[in-house]
């Protein structure tokens, strides 16, 4: 039963592969595969409500495991993929609509979507380490075709960077599988289970100490590319920049935390067998590194997309550092922080398609007055920008916080006020450019306006040709949204953001009320999912993520 | 576990075997002809599928011995000849000329990483006496010459063999140091390997399409 279930985790979203290989409409195959992405996430919340009742799940000779960490993780991706698959309706949708991609393309899109998705979740059902390097390079293969998909040169340039970096990192991961596996060549136990973690964590004490060394270092400089952590970050931004944004999504709220998830697991035999001193040295030295770099090209304006993807970078080393702390405070920080941070970039990156469909720029200095534009849009890319710094309503707050003790319960105060410095940096540098593109005056009142008028009068039904977007209430919109940061009470916007978008934003680049719906919701319910983390963590959670650090320790 | 002394006769032939890859490794490294970079690619994944050969004999392992068959299929034929007909005679390829540094500065520089590999593996990581000794630190500065190569080349094709070249490095270390990797792990990395390659070739020849050439030193839309 159990095993049916990872099973259909894994499989679900390749309903929308299969429907766009079987060459349905594009539109069909997107919903297709969120209806797929559903089940999925129902699966992995039952697996979970099952799982914290019963010893980790073990089968296959050990190439299907699965325990609280996995569950975790696995609850963490489907999540994410259901947002991105929603959002991918809409978004797709409407390049097509737009003429910049083709129909081929778009059914492209949703064969390896499906793909890249399954061989995530499938790789996070594995305990079997060999086999874990096989599905997390799988995917990077599917998920360049996902960034190339728009086939111009500067995607093509960026696919092209992302899949030679990634192979070759992951390839140092391979070596590092190795000589994990060498170091348990002192065990007695047969091939498979040799790279079996449940196994190799329960003998870690007979492991080689010399090789399982070089295997970490190896694994966290392999996998962290992946993850992006600095310096193997290269590929991160160029890709995220060049992907169409729900891929921007589940590049930088999946992927990276799929690489994460086989850092932990070495991190956990590791510990077992070598102590704190040398994995915390390695995960604080790439944290930092990954931080400063984060935050120092966050200054520079340009690319909104970029901008997202460097915060990612910022993020990803965040996590480090705090499994670098470790202790029940520093993982707990660290699951914490995977799954707001998820979330908030999800919708961000989603926020961030609605605004290049409308202003058909990903330059910062290009967008201005979303809030009285399009309130909805702007209010989520507001809210989301200040969910992912860090600001107190909201989840990350908590786990930073959280990170922040673990520092100054586990090492020298000098770390965690570093850490903070930083993070304060990181603040004004972002929320600099995206408060210049919420605030102010829409975009150049008669050129611009008459050109998207132009482009809306064609295709929509709902909206008469000249109106205005959300003019009427522009004025008042700003000033609510405003007032609404200022009072730090945002708990209203994201509730009415669905009730208001099919009538107030629909008449964008969507055609049609679906679509328009399927752009907008996946932003209310994220932002609301991140409010709830702020404010109140479930007793599930909570116990989860106390199994996930009992696993490890 | 299982492993060869160095001075069977099998451990004598993967000696020698792993020394080849790496001078042929150097070959490739000191080349300037396209045509050269995949004939050595080919040459070394022959030489490799003649070491998983001669460990399959010696360990009677099956697994093994289909992996030899795969690899002279795959990476000694099929890649090189696929490599050869799509990329450098269609694009009509000749010499290299986007190379970051001079030959012989690339080649000193392999010299030593050469030696650091040496550096890194051989004390205290492998017992005396048993052929891993030998071949890991051969695999590992396969590994890393495949790695400048992929620095010092500019060109995308030469990084694509560049990073075919790590992988064979790789592949070296696991038949000596792990004879008895899992079969569906190491069919699942075949895979991988082959599915790659497919994506870079598009990748290739589309972005030589968009462009004059598919040097990476003209990839220069994307920086910050």
């Amino acid at each position: 039963m159990m095993v049916l279930l990872m099973i259909a985790v894994a499989v679900g979203p390749l309903a929308g592969t299969a429907a766009a290989a079987f060459g349905t409409p594009g539109r069909v195959a997107g919903w297709a595969g969120a209806a797929g992405a559903l089940v999925s996430l129902a699966c992995a919340l039952w697996l979970l409500g099952a799982e914290l009742h019963r010893a980790p799940l073990l089968g296959w000779g050990g190439y299907l495991y699965l325990d609280s960490l996995s569950c975790f993780f696995l609850l963490t991706v489907a999540a994410v993929t259901l947002l991105a698959s929603v959002g991918s309706v809409a978004y797709l949708s409407a390049e097509q609509d737009a003429g910049r991609l083709s129909a081929f393309q778009v059914r492209l899109y949703y064969v390896f979507f499906g793909l890249f998705a399954a061989l995530m979740l499938a790789a996070l059902e594995t305990g079997n380490l060999g086999l874990l390097f096989v599905l997390i390079e799988a995917s990077t293969l599917a998920s360049a075709a996902l960034v190339g998909l728009e086939a111009r040169a500067s995607s093509l340039e960026a696919a092209w960077k992302y899949v030679i970096i990634s192979s070759f990192g992951v390839t140092i991961a391979l070596a590092g599988t190795l000589f994990l596996y060498y170091s348990a060549s002192g065990l007695h136990l047969a091939a498979e289970y040799r790279l079996a973690w449940p196994y190799l964590f329960s003998h870690a004490h007979a492991l080689a100490p010399q090789s399982l060394r070089l295997a970490f270092l190896l694994a966290v400089v392999g996998y962290g590319t992946k993850v992006g952590l600095a310096p193997m970050h290269t590929w991160l931004p160029d890709a995220h920049a060049e992907a169409p944004s729900p891929a921007s999504a589940m590049l930088s709220a999946a992927l990276l935390n799929t690489g994460m998830y086989a850092i932990i697991r070495f991190l956990g035999i590791t510990h077992a067998r070598l102590g704190e001193a040398f994995p915390r040295a390695v995960l604080l030295t790439f944290g930092f590194l990954s931080i400063v770099i984060g935050v120092l090209f966050m200054i520079r304006r340009g690319n909104f997309k970029r901008l997202f993807a460097y915060s990612s970078v910022e993020h990803m080393g965040i996590i480090a550092v705090a499994l670098g702390f470790g202790g029940l405070l520093g993982l707990y920080g660290a699951l914490l922080q995977t799954l707001n941070h998820a979330i908030a970039k999800a919708v961000l990156f989603l926020t961030s398609g609605d605004v290049s469909l409308r202003y058909h720029t990903r330059e910062a200095a290009g967008v201005r007055g979303l809030l009285a534009a399009v309130p909805v849009t702007g209010g989520a890319l507001l809210l989301g920008s200040f969910a992912v710094l860090g600001s107190p309503p909201f989840g990350v707050f908590l786990s930073e916080l959280t990170i922040v003790r673990a520092g100054f319960a586990t090492s020298s105060p000098v770390f965690p006020l570093l850490l903070l410095a930083l993070l304060a940096v990181a603040f004004v540098a972002f929320a600099r450019t995206t408060t210049s593109m919420v605030t102010g005056p829409p975009p150049g009142d008669r050129p611009d306006e008459s050109k998207s008028g132009s482009h809306l009068t064609a295709p929509d039904p709902l909206s008469s040709p000249g109106t205005p977007r959300g003019r009427p209430g522009g004025v008042a919109a700003e000033a609510g949204g405003v007032a609404v940061v200022l009072e730090a009470a945002p708990g209203e916007v994201p509730e009415e953001a669905p009730g208001v978008a099919p009538g107030e934003a629909g008449p964008g680049p969507y055609r049609g009320r679906a679509a328009g719906l399927a752009a907008i919701v996946p932003l209310g319910v994220g932002l609301i999912a991140l409010l709830v983390l702020g404010l109140w963590i479930p007793a599930g959670l909570d116990t989860l993520i106390r199994h996930c650090v009992a696993v490890m320790s | 576990m299982q492993s060869l002394s160095a001075t069977s006769a099998a451990g004598v032939l993967l000696d020698l075997s792993g020394v080849l890859i790496l001078l042929l490794a150097f070959a490739c490294l000191g080349s300037k002809l396209f045509n050269r970079y995949v004939a050595y690619y080919g040459a070394q994944s022959v030489v490799l599928s003649f070491a998983a050969g001669v460990a399959a004999w010696a360990f009677h392992s099956v697994e093994l011995w289909i992996l030899a068959v795969a690899t002279l299929a795959i990476k000694g034929i099929g890649i090189p000849v696929s490599a050869r007909r799509l990329l450098v005679q269609r694009l009509d390829l000749k010499r290299d000329a986007a190379l970051s540094t001079g030959l012989s500065t690339s080649l000193i520089a392999g010299g030593a990483l050469t030696a650091f590999a040496y550096l890194v593996t051989r004390p205290q990581l492998l017992p005396h006496g048993l052929v891993a000794a030998a071949v890991v630190p051969l695999s590992t500065a396969v590994i890393l010459l495949g790695g400048l190569a992929m620095v010092v080349r500019r060109h995308t094709v030469a990084q694509l063999i560049g990073w075919l070249i790590v992988e064979n490095g790789v592949f070296l270390g696991a038949i000596t140091l792990v004879a008895t990797f899992p079969f569906i792990v190491e069919a699942g990395i075949f895979l991988d390997l082959v599915a790659g390659v497919l994506i870079m070739l598009v990748f290739v020849s589309g972005l030589t399409r968009r462009l004059a050439s598919a040097s990476a030193s003209e990839l220069r839309e994307l920086q910050g």
